[in-house]
Order: C-alpha cells, then sequence, then structure tokens
C-alpha cells in the first residue's frame, strides 16, 4: 500500500510564523489585499458567483455549497447577517482552532469578504466557551482590523458597513448546530429551531442570515484572489480545494494536516499520521468526526472526499478522523459516542431526547455483561427510531455510528457481553438494575413458609435453587 | 389589515381529495378530510409550531425524509400519506421514546381516562415495551405554585405550558431548565409560578404532568358531565365548561370560542368556581325578625319583601350588580311598572347614561373583539385588562406579538400592557375626559405626526378598547369617544370601532336590558330617575324608603362605602337579592339567595355586543330558587302579571322589549352567541322600546308623558339630577397633598375571598407612590401609612412605582379591608389625599400593646 503523500497548504500556509496571527504579519504576505481589490473592484454578484463556480463545499458537516447558501439570501435593503460558526465541539474535530489561532486574519477577511457578497452589515463569530486562548487572538484580531480600517464603518472608503462582533458560548455543543447558535447569540436557550424557514430566509432577529464554518470562511480570500478555476485545480469534481484534516486516536502524529480532497484515506491515517502505534492493527476509524459511522480497514483505499465517503455509508463531516486499534473495544467506544451524544441532547424533541439516553443504558448493560445478545437487536433498532426523525441532526449523529460498531462489530459485543457476565458474580435474581435479589435471605424467609407449612410457589422454589415437584 | 379570504388550494391525503385554505397545516387539513394526525406539542393557540414532540411526521410525495405535519403548510397537488409503513414505523417509535421515561402511573393519575397520551399510545403505539432500564426520578408532585402541581415524571416536555408562560400570557416565569433527558419544567430558582392565568397551562398539557390542586383526586372522566356556560366573574365573560359531579362543579375548563375569549380563561374564572361551595353562600330566604336575620320559606321571604316594597311604592330605589339581563329587565319591570319607579342603576359610578350608551350603541362605530387580531392599531383608554377584563389583555398581547399591531395605550394608572406599547400617554386621575377630548380634537385637525394622534392618522384597521370608568372624569367621555371614532373615521374602515369594558360583569346587558335610570329596556329614554348616589342621599334623607339590592354590594363597590353604610341603615326596608353574605346583605329585612353562574339560566351581553347564554350545569343548593321566578312572584304579589313563566318566555320577553336585540332567540345564541349588531334588527337602535306603554299605568309619579323622546327634554329641564351634573371637577391640592386614584384589582372580588384556592390573591390594600413624592414623604415600598381623606381614612403599604407622575397615587378600591371607596367621594371621582403614619385600628390593638411602647418611649 502507498502510504505516502504530500501536505498542500493553503490555509495553513506560514502557520509556522509566529507573526501570522497579528495584522503586520498577515499583511506581510499579501494579507487583505484581497479585501481590498474586492471593495474597490467588485461587485457583489461576482464574488457570489466566484464562490458558486468554486464548488466550495461546507466544511462544517453538512458539506453544502457555499456559494449556493450565500445566493440564497434576499437581495435588497434588509438587515442581514452572517456568523461565523466556531463552535468547534465535536469530538475528534480541532481544526478550527488551529486556523483561529495560527491565523485568524484569514478568518476575518473571509468573513469581510463573504458579508459583502451577501450584503450583510453585521457579522458574528459564535466560538466555543473553552476556546478561550482562540477567542483573545481573534478579538485582538478583529480589533487590528478595526484599526486598519478593513472593518467598521464607511470601510475604505467604499460606503460598506460591517460590524464583526466575537461571541463566546457557553459550552454546549448543540450551539453548533446552526440555528441553536442563532438562539444563544440572541441570548436564549440555544435549543435548534424548526427548518424552514431556513436561516437564509429568516435567521438571526429574524433577518436572512448566512452561516459558514470557519474553514469555509477562511476559504474565501484565496477563492476570490485566485479565481473559481484555480480552486477547482485542487481536490476532486464534487469535492474541490483542499481540507484540513484533524487526526487522532491510536495513531503515532495526531495532528491537522491540509490536504487535497481525494487523497487516500490510507496516505493521511497511515502516511501523514503514521497509523498505530507499535504492532496494532487499524481496527476501525470515525472518518468524519464522532458523529459519522466508523470504516473498517477494508475501506483504507477509498479516497478521501464527500462523494466516496457517502458512498461508503458514511461521511467525510468536518473531517476529523478518530483511529481505533486492535486494543480498543469497540462497544467501550460505542458507550463513549452515545454517552456524549447524551449528555449534550438539548432535550427538545422526543427521539434524540429519550433515545440517547435509552442507547446509553443499554450500552451500559453491555459493558457490565446485563444485557442479552437479543438487546443488540434492540439498540440497532433504537437507532433506526432516531434516524431522520428529529428536529436536528444530533440525534442521528448518535445513532449512525452507535448502529454501524453494533452491526459491524456485532460479534465483539457478544463477546463483551459474555466476558462481563462471567466476570461478574452471577446472582439468582436480578431485575437489570443493577439491584440483585439477595438469595440467602430470599432462601431463608421460603424455609420459614415451608415450616409453616404454606405451599410454596414453584418458580420461587425454582429461584432459592430447590428443585423439587411444581405440584407442591 | 382587513381580514382578507385566503385562496383554497386541493390537495390528497391517504387518497382522499381534500381542500383547504392556503397555509393551513397539514395537520389541520387532515382533520378537515376526517384523518386524524396525532399531537402533542402542536398547539395553533399557542403561536408558531415547534416540531419538538415528532409524532405528527407524515410521509410526503417529493421529499424524501418524514416531515412534521404541525409545521407543513398546505400546497396545492401535495399528496401526502399519513399510513404508510415508513409512517407507522416512526410513529410508534416516537411514542416508544415518550414512554421510556413516563412512570406509567396511569392508576393514579387524575389524567388518567382524558389524557392524550394514553389516547395516541392506544391509537398508534407499539403494543409492547422493550424498556427495562430505570426510569428517571424526580420528587413528586411538588408544588409549582398554590394552584398547579407537577410531576415531572410524567412530564413529557411537549413545551406547552414553557409557550404558553413564555408567548401568549407573556409572564416568561415557566422556563425548561437543565437539557437532554434531564430537562425539566420549572421556574428560576423555584420560584412560585404566580401569574393570573397559570390555570391554562393544566389545560394545556397533555399528560398528567400540570394539575390543579382544586381537581387532584376529585373525579374520574367517567364519573363527570361537562357544562358549557358562560363565566360572569368579569366583563370578558369567557366561554367555560362546568366540570361537574355529584351535581357539584368540581372544575372549569376553557371553552374555545374565538370571538369572544381565544381559548383562555383567567385563574379567577377557572378556580372561583370554589365560592360556590362556601360557607358565605345563602342557601335560603332570612327575614330579619327583630334585627336577626332568621331562615324563612319562600313564600314568608317573598310575602315580606312585597308587602315592604307595597308600603314604600315609588318610593322604592333598585341597584343592581350581577344579574343576568333577563333578570335585569324583569327587575326595571317590576320597580318601574309595579312599583312607579324609575330610581335603578346599574353602575358601580357614574357610568354611561342612557343617551351616550345609545349614541354608542351604533354599529357602524362597535368593534368586535377579535377585530383586535387584526387591527393596525389599538388603543387602549383608561382601563388595565389585566384587572378589567384579563382576557382582553392576552387578545391585546397576541395582536402585538403575531400581528404586529401597534399599540397605544392611556391611563391615569400605568398598567400592564404599556410594555408592549409604543406610545403611552398618562393623564391625571379623573382627567381622562379632556385628554379624549384633545385626542380627538388633534386627529380631526389632522396634523398631528406624533403620539397617539400621529399613530391614528397613519394607520387603517383601528380598535379604541375604553374602560367605562372613563366616565368617572365626566360624563362629556361619551361625546368625546364618538368625536374620537368620527375624527378617526372608525365608522368608514372595516373592522375598526369601539369597544367599552364596563365596570361590571354584565354591565352592557343590564343598560341594554333598562337597568339605567334615565333609559328602559333597548336604552329607550324614560323619566329620569336617580342614580346610584342619590339613591344613596334618598334614602339617608328618607326620600326613598326602600331599597332593592340585587347582587349588589354597595358597601363594598360602591363609592363613599361608608356613605352606603349610612345609607342602608337608615332604609326603612332593605330586600337584599345575594349569592353570599356581605357587608351589604348585613342591612337586609329580606335577604333572598341568587344562584351561582353554574347554576343560572340566563343571557349575557358581552362588551362588543355578543348575546351569551349563561346554562345551567350544576344543582341549586339548598333553597336557591332561580331570580327570575322570583321576580315573577314578585310582580304579581305587587299586581303586575308579566306572563313569564319559563326561561325562554323570559328571553323572549327580553327580545321584544329591547328593539335592536329583535326576538333573538336560543337556538340562534346557541353554543357561541350572537352579537346583536351581526343580525337584521340592529338598525333598529334608537327605536323606543314597546314596553314603554307597560309603565304608562304605573301607579306611582312615573311621568308616562316622558316616555319615549321626551326624556331629554327632562333632563335639561332638571326635572331630576341628571348623571353628567354629579361629576366633580378636579380638587385643587394643597400643600403635601397627592391626588387620588383608585382602580378595581382583579382579585378585589368576593368570588376570590371565599374561594380556598385563590384567598391567597386576595389584595392587601396599598398605595402606590411615584418616586419622587415617596423620597419626598420618606417613605420606601413596604412601609406602612395611612391616606386619609377628611375625617376617612385607610392604612395600607406603600408600593412606590417609578412610572407613576408626581403627585398622583392609587389605591385598590373593593378590598376586603382598607377599601378605598370609603375615601372617595359619591362621584367616584379623584380626591385629595394626605399621607400619613398609619392608624392604629381598635381591632387590631392587643391588651397592653401600645401602653408598652408608650412606656419605653
Amino acid at each position: 500500500m502507498k502510504y505516502e503523500i504530500e501536505e498542500t497548504r493553503i490555509l495553513l500556509r506560514h502557520a509556522e510564523d509566529p507573526d501570522l496571527a497579528t495584522i503586520e504579519g498577515y499583511r506581510s504576505y499579501g494579507g487583505y489585499d484581497t479585501w481590498q481589490r474586492a471593495l474597490r473592484e467588485m461587485d457583489p454578484d461576482e464574488i457570489v458567483n466566484e464562490l458558486e463556480e468554486s464548488g466550495l463545499r461546507g466544511r462544517g458537516g453538512a458539506g453544502f455549497s457555499m456559494g449556493k447558501k450565500v445566493s440564497f439570501l434576499p437581495r435588497g435593503e434588509q438587515s442581514k447577517y452572517l456568523c461565523c460558526n466556531a463552535d468547534e465541539s465535536e469530538p475528534g474535530a480541532f481544526k478550527d482552532r488551529e486556523l483561529m489561532q495560527r491565523n485568524p486574519h484569514q478568518l476575518i477577511e473571509g468573513i469581510a469578504i463573504a458579508s459583502y457578497a451577501a450584503g450583510a452589515g453585521h457579522a458574528f463569530i459564535f466560538i466555543r466557551g473553552e476556546y478561550d486562548v482562540q477567542a483573545d487572538i481573534l478579538d485582538r484580531a478583529v480589533a487590528e482590523a478595526y484599526d486598519a480600517g478593513f472593518l467598521g464603518k464607511d470601510i475604505l472608503g467604499s460606503g460598506f458597513d460591517l460590524e464583526l462582533v466575537v461571541h463566546r458560548g457557553a459550552g454546549a455543543y448543540i450551539c453548533g448546530e446552526e440555528t441553536a447558535l442563532l438562539d444563544a447569540l440572541e441570548g436564549k436557550r440555544g435549543n435548534p429551531r424548526l427548518k424552514p424557514p431556513f436561516p437564509a430566509v429568516q435567521g438571526l432577529y429574524g433577518g436572512p442570515t448566512l452561516i459558514n464554518n470557519v474553514e469555509t470562511l477562511s476559504n474565501v480570500s484565496h477563492i476570490v484572489a485566485n479565481g473559481a478555476e484555480w480552486f477547482r485545480s485542487f481536490g476532486t469534481e464534487q469535492s474541490p480545494g483542499t481540507k484540513v484534516v484533524s487526526i487522532s486516536g491510536r495513531v503515532r502524529r495526531p495532528g491537522n494536516y491540509e490536504v487535497q480532497l481525494g487523497v487516500p484515506l490510507a496516505g493521511l491515517i497511515m502516511g501523514l499520521a503514521g497509523g498505530p502505534p507499535g504492532d496494532h492493527q487499524v481496527k476501525a476509524f470515525y472518518p468524519g468526526g464522532s458523529s459519522s459511522p466508523v470504516l473498517t480497514p477494508a475501506e483504507l483505499d477509498l479516497p478521501y472526499s464527500f462523494e466516496a465517503m457517502a458512498e461508503a455509508g458514511s461521511m467525510l463531516g468536518s473531517g476529523s478522523i478518530i483511529v481505533a486499534d486492535d486494543t480498543v473495544s469497540i462497544p467501550h467506544m460505542a458507550l463513549r459516542t452515545a454517552r456524549f451524544y447524551h449528555h449534550e441532547s438539548c432535550g427538545k424533541c422526543t427521539p434524540c431526547r429519550e433515545g440517547t439516553n435509552w442507547t446509553v443504558k443499554m450500552l451500559e448493560r453491555v459493558v457490565r455483561g446485563e444485557a442479552t445478545p437479543m438487546e443488540l437487536d434492540i439498540i440497532t433498532s433504537v437507532q433506526d427510531n432516531i434516524v431522520g426523525h428529529c428536529l436536528c441532526v444530533l440525534g442521528d449523529s448518535m445513532a449512525m455510528p452507535v448502529s454501524a460498531m453494533v452491526r459491524k462489530f456485532r460479534e465483539e459485543f457478544e463477546q463483551v457481553i459474555a466476558e462481563a457476565a462471567l466476570a461478574s458474580v452471577p446472582v439468582a435474581g436480578g431485575n437489570g438494575n443493577g439491584a440483585p435479589v439477595e438469595v440467602p435471605a430470599f432462601a431463608e424467609m421460603l424455609e420459614r413458609d415451608r415450616l409453616q407449612g404454606r405451599p410454596v410457589p414453584a418458580a420461587e422454589q425454582r429461584l432459592a435453587g430447590e428443585v423439587g415437584d411444581a405440584t407442591d | 389589515m382587513p381580514r382578507t379570504e385566503p385562496n383554497r388550494v386541493t390537495l390528497t391525503i391517504d387518497g382522499r381529495e381534500i381542500e383547504a385554505d392556503e397555509g393551513t397545516m397539514l395537520v389541520d387539513a387532515a382533520r378537515e378530510g376526517d384523518i386524524e394526525i396525532p399531537v402533542f406539542c402542536y398547539e395553533p393557540k399557542l403561536g408558531e409550531p415547534v416540531g419538538a414532540c415528532r409524532m405528527c411526521l407524515v410521509e410526503i410525495e417529493g421529499i424524501p425524509k418524514l416531515q412534521t405535519s404541525c409545521s407543513t403548510p398546505v400546497r396545492d397537488g401535495m399528496v401526502v400519506h399519513t399510513r404508510t409503513g415508513q409512517v407507522k414505523e416512526a410513529q410508534e417509535a416516537v411514542v416508544e421514546f415518550l414512554l421510556v421515561n413516563h412512570p406509567l402511573d396511569c392508576p393514579v393519575c387524575d389524567k388518567g381516562g382524558e389524557c392524550p397520551l394514553q389516547d395516541i399510545s392506544m391509537g398508534w403505539g407499539p403494543d409492547r415495551n422493550r424498556m427495562v432500564d430505570q426510569k428517571r426520578h424526580f420528587e413528586k408532585p411538588v408544588p409549582l405554585s398554590p394552584l398547579v402541581a407537577i410531576d415531572r415524571e410524567r412530564c413529557i416536555l411537549c413545551y406547552r405550558c414553557v409557550r404558553f408562560s413564555q408567548e401568549v400570557s407573556e409572564d416568561e416565569q415557566l422556563q425548561l431548565l437543565e437539557r437532554g433527558d434531564g430537562t425539566y419544567v420549572g421556574t428560576f430558582d423555584d420560584r412560585p409560578y404566580i401569574a393570573p392565568f397559570q390555570g391554562n397551562i393544566t389545560e394545556l398539557c397533555p399528560v398528567g404532568a400540570l394539575t390543579s390542586y382544586t381537581y387532584r383526586f376529585r373525579a374520574r372522566p367517567w364519573d363527570i358531565e361537562q357544562g358549557g356556560s358562560v363565566c360572569t366573574l368579569c366583563p370578558s365573560q369567557c366561554n367555560v365548561s362546568f366540570t361537574v359531579r355529584d351535581e357539584q362543579v368540581v372544575r372549569v375548563l376553557a371553552r374555545d370560542n374565538e370571538e369572544v375569549d381565544d381559548g383562555w380563561l383567567c385563574d379567577k374564572g377557572r378556580y372561583a368556581f370554589q365560592a360556590m361551595y362556601s360557607e358565605d353562600r345563602l342557601l335560603g330566604p332570612e327575614v330579619a325578625l327583630d334585627g336577626h336575620p332568621t331562615p324563612v320559606g319562600w313564600q314568608e321571604a317573598a310575602e315580606a319583601a312585597a308587602t315592604g316594597l307595597a308600603r314604600a311604592g315609588s318610593k322604592t330605589a333598585v341597584l343592581v350588580g350581577d344579574a343576568s339581563n333577563e333578570e335585569g329587565y324583569l327587575l326595571q319591570r317590576l320597580l318601574r311598572q309595579a312599583l312607579g319607579s324609575t330610581d335603578i342603576d346599574s353602575r358601580r359610578g357614574p357610568g354611561l347614561n342612557g343617551r351616550s350608551a345609545l349614541a354608542l350603541a351604533d354599529p357602524a362605530i362597535s368593534a368586535r373583539i377579535s377585530d383586535i387580531d387584526t387591527a393596525d392599531l389599538v388603543i387602549v383608554i383608561g382601563t388595565d385588562p389585566i384587572q378589567s377584563a384579563p382576557s382582553f389583555d392576552l387578545r391585546i398581547r397576541k395582536a402585538v406579538r403575531r400581528n404586529r399591531t401597534t399599540l397605544a395605550v392611556a391611563a391615569d394608572r400605568p398598567g400592564a400592557l404599556e410594555a408592549g406599547a409604543v406610545e403611552v400617554a398618562r393623564y391625571e386621575p379623573g382627567g381622562a375626559v379632556a385628554f379624549v377630548e384633545k385626542l380627538a380634537g388633534q386627529v380631526k385637525r389632522g396634523r398631528a405626526k406624533a403620539g397617539i394622534a400621529g399613530l391614528i392618522a397613519e394607520s387603517g384597521q383601528t380598535v379604541i378598547v375604553w374602560g367605562e370608568r372613563i366616565v368617572r372624569g365626566g360624563d362629556g367621555a361619551a361625546g368625546a369617544l364618538i368625536a374620537l371614532a368620527e375624527a378617526a373615521g372608525l365608522a368608514e374602515q372595516e373592522g375598526s370601532g369601539l369597544i367599552g369594558i364596563p365596570e361590571t360583569a354584565n354591565g352592557r346587558g343590564l343598560r341594554e336590558a333598562g337597568c339605567l335610570p334615565d333609559a328602559g329596556p333597548g336604552l329607550s329614554p324614560t323619566g329620569p330617575g336617580r342614580d346610584a348616589r342619590a339613591i344613596r342621599e334618598g334614602l339617608e334623607s328618607g326620600e326613598i324608603e326602600s331599597v332593592v339590592l340585587f347582587g349588589a354590594d354597595p358597601v363594598r363597590d360602591l363609592p363613599d362605602g361608608d356613605g352606603w353604610r349610612r345609607a342602608l341603615e337608615a332604609a326603612d326596608h332593605v330586600v337584599a337579592f345575594s349569592i353570599a353574605r356581605n357587608e351589604s346583605t348585613e342591612f337586609a329585612d329580606v335577604l333572598l339567595p341568587l344562584e351561582s353562574h353554574a347554576e343560572k339560566d340566563g343571557t349575557v351581553t358581552h362588551p362588543d355586543g355578543r348575546i351569551q347564554r349563561v346554562r345551567p350545569s350544576a344543582r341549586r343548593p339548598g333553597e336557591v330558587r332561580p331570580a327570575w321566578m322570583v321576580l315573577t312572584e314578585l310582580s304579581a304579589m305587587l299586581g303586575v302579571d308579566t306572563g313569564i313563566d319559563s326561561t325562554p318566555e323570559a328571553l323572549a320577553a327580553l327580545a321584544s322589549a329591547i328593539p335592536f336585540y329583535g326576538g333573538v332567540t336560543d337556538s340562534e345564541i346557541a353554543g357561541h352567541g350572537v352579537r346583536w349588531q351581526d343580525r337584521p334588527a340592529a338598525t333598529s337602535v334608537g327605536t323606543p322600546s314597546p314596553d314603554l306603554t307597560l309603565y304608562a299605568d304605573s301607579p306611582g309619579p312615573f311621568n308616562p308623558h316622558l316616555a319615549p323622546g321626551e326624556g331629554e327634554s327632562a333632563v335639561e329641564n332638571g326635572a331630576a339630577v341628571p348623571a353628567e351634573e354629579l361629576t366633580p371637577d378636579s380638587p385643587t391640592l394643597t400643600n403635601g397633598q397627592l391626588l387620588l386614584g383608585t382602580y378595581r384589582d382583579l382579585w378585589a372580588d368576593p368570588a376570590v375571598d371565599s374561594s380556598p384556592a385563590l384567598r391567597f390573591l386576595t389584595p392587601a390594600q396599598r398605595l402606590e407612590l411615584s418616586g419622587p413624592d415617596a423620597t419626598r414623604l420618606g417613605l420606601r415600598t413596604g412601609d406602612e401609612v395611612s391616606v386619609r381623606s377628611g375625617d376617612e381614612s385607610v392604612n395600607a403599604r406603600v408600593a412606590v412605582r417609578a412610572a407613576l407622575p408626581e403627585g398622583t397615587c392609587f389605591l385598590i378600591e373593593g378590598t376586603p379591608a382598607d377599601n378605598a371607596n370609603v375615601l372617595t367621594s359619591g362621584s367616584g371621582g379623584p380626591v385629595a389625599v394626605e399621607i400619613g403614619p398609619p392608624e392604629v385600628r381598635l381591632d387590631l390593638v392587643t391588651a397592653g400593646g401600645p401602653v408598652e411602647g408608650d412606656e419605653e418611649a
């Protein structure tokens, strides 16, 4: 297998330069030139066209065409908004963190150009509360951009106004869901909204709103600077461009790697990340964050693109690969995954709220050895009952990987149940809630009853270990 | 924007072709085609759908994923399936999920038998249970408020109660706390949920999570009956359904009527049914023998009443408080026809006189309450609906929230709606008429760009809601309102008009039935009689010897409570019809029990002219008899045969006596009432009542030649005291004095005092002061003070309100203790008061208490 692939750095270019985070450093590499040129020479529609032509797909998870999204916003005079989704909370994803930390101005320039294209006068960066360092860096960078006149009123004399606010979230995964993000930004409980209406029509404060991921917006200035055709020279037909891929888990060199979309998965996992340590073998991996159905080593040859991952029954999602090798227990990984989504479910819609909770309880019994193999069928059936029935995709995000794990590694689940059951002290009864029936005391009671001449029910006799005549 | 007819579209659901209005949600359209789609969270009354419960998922051709039918508007040509395998799987999945954490304690749950979760589980759920794990646990039940218990284990988190609190009553106290399956409904910091509409959440709850303490464990669905009727505890006249067990009311539910209440009910309407069974309730007639009330039979009581009334003859007066149209009609007829007096009043102070009421009854300038929903502009003048007619408050909030209606409020006292108003105008107590006159002038001149006049100039459909209390500032109010209506062109704009909120529940109906001193049935001018204040003076001076109080408690409800005490004391003969004992009935020589609104059969008239029927649902307790029957018997004893032997006959008599009710029948009124302005007879406004001829032969000094059309000149000639002359000018304030205004609090109501569940809401007297005045007087919120006017004073606790202008202060009228009406003069208008240290009341002084204090000093 050929593992050797090269990184293609566009977004992470010059990332090693610590000065890149300052406006001087950024400008020394030509930063904000595109923003100035766009304001001077380009019509918003021209930019929208360029973005549409480029085929840039959203890097937050859904992979929807960014240009199309912008074009959905109604034209004309009304309050429009742009929200940058920097609430990167998916287990396994840490690419936005690096992009914001190393190159905040690339994001700000992208936001400015996209806001201009969309006609949005207010932009927000909704950053997850735990990204404290990155938020400070962004705060500084935004202040620098204001000082340099790239943000604010009548930018560079163009007549275009843009206010950019960095807003820190309060640490809820659900706020990364675009409509929950809007509610949270408005000061409400961060719960997803019903769609339609889509944010492009009725979003923040009821106004048309463009919501994009950090990485998506970071691409904007490069596309506008170099043209759609240049962008399309990277990646595949349906997945143009490069992708910053976060690789973590059981690999030798975890980290962010920027590659052209369509490179072989093996090149990423085995090549760039170095594969599992020692002699260990890849057992399974999430190709696109913890919400993507796991793939197996047989699928390592696939090209890493939106379309190939979808065809394999999984998804590229946010482009975060988590690798499990043969030291990892898949049932425990399933439980860990389910616990995360159970903890983060907002509770608004029924299937997600109750399904995540029920799944966790069942998987806990699996690893405790208190389940039966039949219950594995119930687990998969519950996952099927969640998928497609929820208000947002959080429920699906648990159901799809858990279901894939149970289906693809069923034998291991059965084995874990059997081993865990053997390891625990067997009890003669139990209600499945971890409260075993105390056999000696029960037997004593039966003995007392028998001495007093009361008939003992047959079932209880068996429970007490007294195999006797059922007609007694 | 006026109502527009929506387009009709055709779609197919389960192979059935269905026609529906464009924009209708799929779930509603399906119902029109007799196809039921189960729902939990969907409730159109709560506004926009949230799509949270996922119960209503359906398959729509062309869309790969199942869609929530509660949030999908119908489109022409849509093909929908609600019974395919895919849909069935989803429905079973959702029910199974809902039951994962539901305790299934149906045998001990009050909702059992009338529970949507039970019904939907049976109808659409799987018939098996695969869940063997521990369910979530909460302490159960815990009080959410003194009225509502919450069982969080049963809650399926459908959001309904929270949406009600946030988007309908807008009190925003109910919240979802925590998240995921740990989510629960609660309030900030576990404070009790205190809001005037909270009972609605018990009805919205699709499971047994929210239950009323008044109904818990009282009945099962199979031992109750529902009786549709109308609540007559305030002018909103919300439609209700009484839950009756063993012939007693045990619960009150809202009965949706979009044209009246929009499906909501305030807590007074919901919980004050307890007063029907309180200890204070009168269960049989009593006659005062040697000054002691003694139970007697009806015959004896009626004879005692008739004897006294016959003795006083035309020196008899009648005060009507809460009564049906028929009762009011029969009362005025008894007085006018049998006793030859015309001294009758149904208002709580100077209110609309007959002439004004007639002018304002013009259908062209009358709006219906549902016009508020679509109005461009709603102006509220001189009333705070949350106190005077709560369902109006919700209605106006809804218009502002969902229709972006512009709201303007003009009032002397800061009210609940002002937060959502674009314009707020403040006038001093008693200044309403001057304010409306000025506003009418501004609108007429048409130059106003700002203020309320500016809003009127730029708005289309305009509804003006005004409170009858503004008339206390002078009867010029009616003229000013009509001038305003003319200047604003309300008659020309569809859906525009005035709605007056009377001071009593059936104020409008009683007016139209003839319970005014200067107007008989149909507001026909009659010889002017004494109004309430003149009656009180007449009683004190001996010019009036006998008084009939019908559902009226003047000592509590009318201005100058102490004056009324003296007047009733001085009266030779007092006949009191009352539901319960009160301060006024203590003076009764004959005390006759009345029916409650759950027992009564009759009609009432909504502030917007809708004639509604109060239907009997519960058994009359004790010896209580229908009042119409007692009144016709009394009439007969006094020599007038009314010819009325049944309630239909009473309605028929009323409907022919009021020309513009023009023979309205019970079947026309039906369940949802009929607005008389919408009937052909509405053109008869101003036609004299045929009944006037009945009074021509009356024995007393009633002057027959004053009948049709001539009353007006008599008023001008000063033949009697016309109401408007009684209105005082604003008093002049001397040093340190404040101008006192009063308002009637929603909870200052005898029905609240007598309902154990609501008693905690009975208001103690409070003095609302402006910030500057409070500072000047060195007072803070919570301080105890006395408020004095002349020889009278009441004690109150201070509440400093920022929105109150300097120099004015407010007290509550009708409180059980420290009633502000002892301070108000006979007109009920504003008075100048002084604030001082609290008066030590003898009944509160314990032996030695103050003496010890003195020694210490």
